[in-house]
């Protein structure tokens, strides 16, 4: 699913954000990627949605070496994969229905499937009843959940989730991850970036953990594999 | 492109166009300006080729005898003259006549200048048969004995045909500049359309919109402004000339200005094409570049 072989990635200014890295992700997997601010968790997903390119290394999503990629190939590349942000992103002056449905509009769906389609999801996330509500009218909580319909609408094979829970309640950040929980059970994988080690511990999921832009832990791999 | 999207991005491009008013009024305004001056400087241009056509299928050139040439020996130079071969008319204007139609009927002032007082000569008013020999048959004439000189309007053609070049050089400019100003403006206008916008545009691409999608609603903008500015400028002309048309033939009446009517339809057509033109142009470099350097990013923009 995410393979990533010797990815090196510096910037233009110099700053090396990734060194070296190298991790397997597999179909339907659950994985939390935790480490400090500028650890290179950014420049991680960054590559994996093509919105940057490694230097040096592979990367291979879903089959495909994202370094033959060509630009007009990525949109298409990113419909396999929903992502939810850590501040919602939602837009202020739709309602909860469009801001899901606009993801549709997006891919060119026709009207007769979103309007199947959006109930549908929003009753997944447990806001069928606010369909018609603003995004201001919501808490974070349900905004989120809000983010999380919208980036499962298009039926990505995984989901990635940049802090999704840096913005809320703390109390309600484990409904959130319940609710990936059980998007996960029905098979997409999950990739959730988080500084929560409450949350990492509580779930017992694999962990990959990037420091100064390498892979310094991975609960799945031995200590050995890591070292190397 | 699915039939789906087309509807969805017409409506999106109308309500970028709303949110944003007081620049898409702005950019109205600049655009129509220089449609206007592009249509006043063709116009101008217009009727100053009609105004020497008229002149050259008139083309009056007046023979103008010897003072005192004594009448008999003006009728032989006017059967000389049509003797010429390229003559179409040839008509005897008496230096009486002459004095009549040059100061009219008023008999107080015509009074001291009748008869041997008459300051003005005979002379012939001669129309060509064939404008390409012009200047051969002047020549032929001039070498006639009797003539003192030829009055053709070949200097007044020189001169408007001066002035339609300033206007023209002139108009050329202005519209290069102010086409300029206005891809300026609108390419602005939709930049401030698009910064208001930047969270959806991350969302669109987020989720998998190829540019060709995000592009679409700002280009539907500069087009819808285009639209509406040919066909306000179109209006605007035609009302601007009427009234100038109006104006210029109490002043001159002798100058027939070219009718707009026959043209209002194509005037309107060339304007909307136009302002379409520029406003998609507009509207496609200011994503062009905002795609190329922001909006390419997703995570942290």
């Amino acid at each position: 699913m995410i393979e990533f072989k010797d990815v090196c990635k510096t910037y233009p200014n110099g700053t090396e954000a990734l060194r070296h890295v190298n991790l397997l992700v597999d179909k339907g997997e659950f994985v939390f990627i935790v480490g400090s601010s500028g650890a290179g968790k950014s420049t991680f997903l960054k590559l994996i949605m093509c919105e940057e390119r490694a230097n040096s290394g592979e990367i291979i999503v879903n089959g495909r070496n994202l370094s033959s990629v060509r630009k007009r190939d990525v949109p298409y590349l990113r419909r396999t994969m929903g992502i939810v942000f850590q501040d919602f992103r939602l837009i202020d002056n739709m309602t909860v229905y469009d801001n899901v449905a606009f993801a549709m509009h997006i891919v060119g769906a026709s009207s007769q499937d979103i309007r199947k389609r959006v109930p549908y999801m929003l009753g997944l996330v447990g806001l069928q009843k606010k369909q018609r509500a603003y995004p201001s009218q919501l808490s974070g909580g349900e905004q989120q959940r809000v983010g999380l319909a919208r980036a499962l609408i298009n039926n990505p094979s995984m989901i990635i989730a940049d802090e999704p829970t840096g913005n809320i309640d703390p109390a309600l950040s484990f409904e959130i991850v319940d609710l990936l929980s059980e998007i996960n059970r029905r098979g997409t994988t999950i990739l959730m970036v988080t500084h929560e080690h409450r949350l990492v511990k509580h779930f017992h999921r694999r962990v990959i953990e990037i420091h100064g832009g390498q892979v310094v832990a991975d609960s799945s791999a031995s200590p050995a594999e890591v070292l190397s | 492109m699915k039939l789906n999207s087309l509807g969805y991005l017409l409506k999106e491009g109308i309500r970028n166009l709303w949110t944003n008013r007081m620049m898409s009024f702005a950019s109205v305004g600049v655009l129509v300006s220089c449609l206007l001056l592009t249509g006043a400087a063709v116009l101008f241009s217009m009727n100053i080729d009609s105004a020497m056509a008229s002149l050259e299928t008139n083309n009056s050139i007046r023979v103008v005898l010897d003072d005192n040439l004594p009448t008999l020996e003006g009728i032989q130079v006017g059967e000389e003259l049509k003797q010429l071969g390229n003559i179409e008319t040839c008509e005897f204007i008496p230096k009486d006549e002459a004095i009549k139609q040059y100061l009219g009927d008023d008999e107080e002032l015509l009074a001291g200048l009748v008869g041997s007082d008459n300051p003005l000569p005979d002379a012939f008013r001669i129309s060509l048969t064939d404008l390409s020999l012009y200047d051969e048959t002047i020549a032929q004439i001039r070498s006639l004995d009797g003539v003192q000189q030829v009055d053709d309007y070949s200097d007044i053609a020189d001169k408007l045909t001066s002035l339609d070049n300033l206007v023209a050089t002139a108009g050329f400019w202005i519209v290069i500049l102010l086409s300029v100003v206005s891809l300026f403006i609108i390419s602005n206008t939709i930049r401030v359309t698009m910064f208001s916008r930047r969270l959806e545009i991350s969302i669109m691409k987020s989720v998998g919109a190829t540019n060709a999608f995000i592009r679409l609603p700002f280009v539907v903008e500069g087009v819808i402004i285009g639209i509406i500015s040919g066909l306000v400028s179109g209006v605007l002309l035609n009302i601007a000339y009427g009234s100038m048309v109006e104006a210029v033939t109490n002043i001159a009446p002798f100058f027939t200005p070219v009718p707009l009517g026959p043209m209002a339809m194509r005037i309107y057509l060339y304007f909307i094409a136009a302002g379409v033109l520029f406003g998609a142009l507009g509207g496609a470099i200011s994503i062009g570049r905002y795609l190329r350097r922001e909006g390419g990013d997703i995570i942290g923009w």
